[in-house]
């Protein structure tokens, strides 16, 4: 070795240089014209509780699946082609994973980008896409997940969970905490959930309710056109209050339904239509209404 | 020579060709032969990467409208004017092309919406025969009860046509703001045949066509609040539908 040797600014550059030019040779591709399909894969590491964003302007999939690995998050994408670019970045426990297209003129399918997510069970989500399933498997933390027409399919999670789509439908499966949904067109369905806390709303399509209601839960529940459906068992307790303007309500579980005990509750307008029951203590609350569509109750059990 | 001389000769000269001093240097110096292996893989690297791509115009143009949505710039205004002055509708096209005024105006109209229904809930109910609901069905002046309070005449009615029936006068001007701004965004995403924007245009259909039957069944049955609350939360939609088309359309254009 040198006896004058030393490390300069320049040399540390030089060797900060090289793995970031080598970097930029991976993702930049040698030739654009070889990159049909790709796949990016990053692994960040976070502390603990991260937040991660998802923005994904393409179509595609987005799928988030817990594990339990509390300080790592997993980001798989990929791509139909090279017109759609990832950029995928870390700030402290956020996590930012974008999805630009980077050719307007791109056929629909050169535009699809699927995303793969492994993180900590304890995560908070938001993610945004305009078409494409959005996936979430046993997480728990707030989230909040948008799309235009894709659906969103929830299984397992837990929180303060916001949903909004346009024409995109809702399956909520095992779901626990607090749940908004609102759409135009899209249905919701409620799968054996742990609710305690609901509020639904679309203007065209359906709402399904099948499962138990959470003593001391809330649970609002309202289609413009749409059927409202709520099985409940008969070891429930809730107040009931469903009304219909121009629609239908059909009762079929009217020998478990008992007329209001609280005695304090009286339809405003005598052009709503409904009735208000209670099964059991009465212990929750439940409001369904639609405008024109029908509204179904029935027991599980 | 030493290795801050190998290191100046480098950055002033470059890699080739090293003089006979340096290269005993380098012969004698692990160092400094790793550094030009460093700065030699560097250059082998940069010549491989493809030729720089410029992004596509709309990037341009969409960090332009972030700018000045954010107010970090501000699009200068025009040097020299025409002769003659634009007609009223390019000054709407101008004043709406900005995303932040858009953004804006469709949430002044979701506040607007919000606004009337927190009125509308502060103001006595009555039956239908009372003049709060008599002043609901028709839009012109009245008076109240008590004579000595006069009554700010309803919005009149719209200018332009209406569609097929008329908002009640509480959602008045929510709807024209509504209507207003449908065409704007309707037209920026008129040329796309892609699925979402289909889906975009098929939901404003449907938000209209229950928008239409919500306000239909008003006129007939006015103290059906159920419907007044179903048609609030379809302007509210629709409101946001819009938002969501005028973005869209800004990112495709």
């Amino acid at each position: 070795m040198c006896p004058s040797m030393r490390v300069t600014p320049v040399r540390q550059a030089t060797r900060l240089l090289l793995p970031v030019f080598a970097a930029g040779l991976f993702f930049a591709g040698v030739s654009p014209a070889r990159a049909a399909s790709q796949r990016v894969e990053k692994q960040f590491n976070v502390t603990s509780h991260p937040v991660v964003v998802i923005h994904n302007v393409a179509s595609g999939r987005i799928e988030v699946k817990s594990w339990k690995n509390a300080h790592q998050v997993d980001i798989v994408g990929t791509q139909s082609s090279n017109k759609i670019a990832f950029d995928i970045e870390q700030a402290g426990d956020r996590v930012d994973v974008n999805a630009n297209i980077l050719d307007a003129s791109a056929q629909p399918l050169e535009l699809e980008a699927n995303l793969q997510l492994t993180v900590p069970e304890e995560t908070e989500l938001q993610l945004k896409t305009e078409t494409g399933l959005i996936y979430v498997e046993q997480v728990n933390g707030d989230m909040k997940l948008e799309s235009y027409g894709g659906d969103v399919h929830l299984k397992e999670v837990s929180g303060y969970v916001i949903v909004k789509t346009t024409g995109g439908s809702l399956v909520c499966t095992q779901c626990a905490g607090k749940l908004d949904f609102s759409s135009i067109s899209g249905n919701a369905q409620l799968l054996q959930p742990q609710l305690n806390n609901v509020n639904v709303m679309t203007t065209t399509g359906n709402i399904l309710f099948d499962g138990a209601f959470i003593r001391t839960g809330l649970y609002s529940m309202r289609s413009g056109k749409g059927l409202v459906e709520v099985r409940f068992s008969s070891n429930d307790s809730f107040d009931l209050q469903a009304q219909t303007s121009t629609g239908f309500v059909d009762n079929r579980a009217a020998d478990f339904l008992k007329p209001d005990n609280h005695k304090v509750r009286t339809y405003a307008s005598k052009v709503i239509h409904g009735f208000v029951g209670t099964v059991g203590a009465g212990l929750a609350k439940v409001e369904l209404s639609s405008y024109s569509g029908t509204i179904r109750i029935m027991r599980r059990d | 020579m030493q290795c801050e001389d190998i290191e100046l000769f480098l950055e002033q000269e470059g890699l080739e060709p090293l003089p006979e001093a340096a290269r005993n240097h380098l012969a004698e110096c692990a160092g400094c032969r790793n550094y030009v292996a460093d700065l030699t893989s560097i250059v082998d690297v940069a010549n491989k990467l493809p030729t720089e791509i410029a992004p596509p115009e709309r990037v341009w143009v969409s960090l332009r409208a972030q700018l000045e949505a954010e107010g970090i710039i501000r699009t200068p205004a025009p040097v020299s004017g025409s002769a003659e002055p634009a007609s009223w509708w390019y000054s709407v096209q101008a004043f709406f092309s900005n995303r932040g005024f858009a953004a804006a105006t469709v949430g002044i109209v979701i506040v607007a919406g919000a606004v009337f229904e927190i009125a509308r809930d502060r103001a006595p109910r009555d039956t239908a025969g009372s003049p709060e609901i008599a002043r609901q069905i028709t839009p012109a002046p009245a008076v109240t009860s008590s004579s000595t309070q006069q009554v700010k005449p309803v919005a009149p009615p719209r200018s332009q046509p209406p569609t097929t029936f008329t908002a009640p006068a509480e959602f008045a001007s929510t709807a024209q703001a509504l209507d207003d701004q449908e065409p704007l965004a309707t037209g920026l995403i008129a040329s796309s045949n892609s699925t979402i924007d289909a889906s975009l245009r098929d939901n404003l259909k449907k938000v209209n066509e229950f928008i239409a039957d919500c306000e239909r069944h008003l006129k007939e049955q006015p103290q059906d609040e159920l419907t007044r609350e179903y048609l609030s939360a379809a302007y509210q939609q629709k409101a946001e539908l819009l938002s969501a088309m005028i973005e869209r359309g800004r990112s495709i254009n």
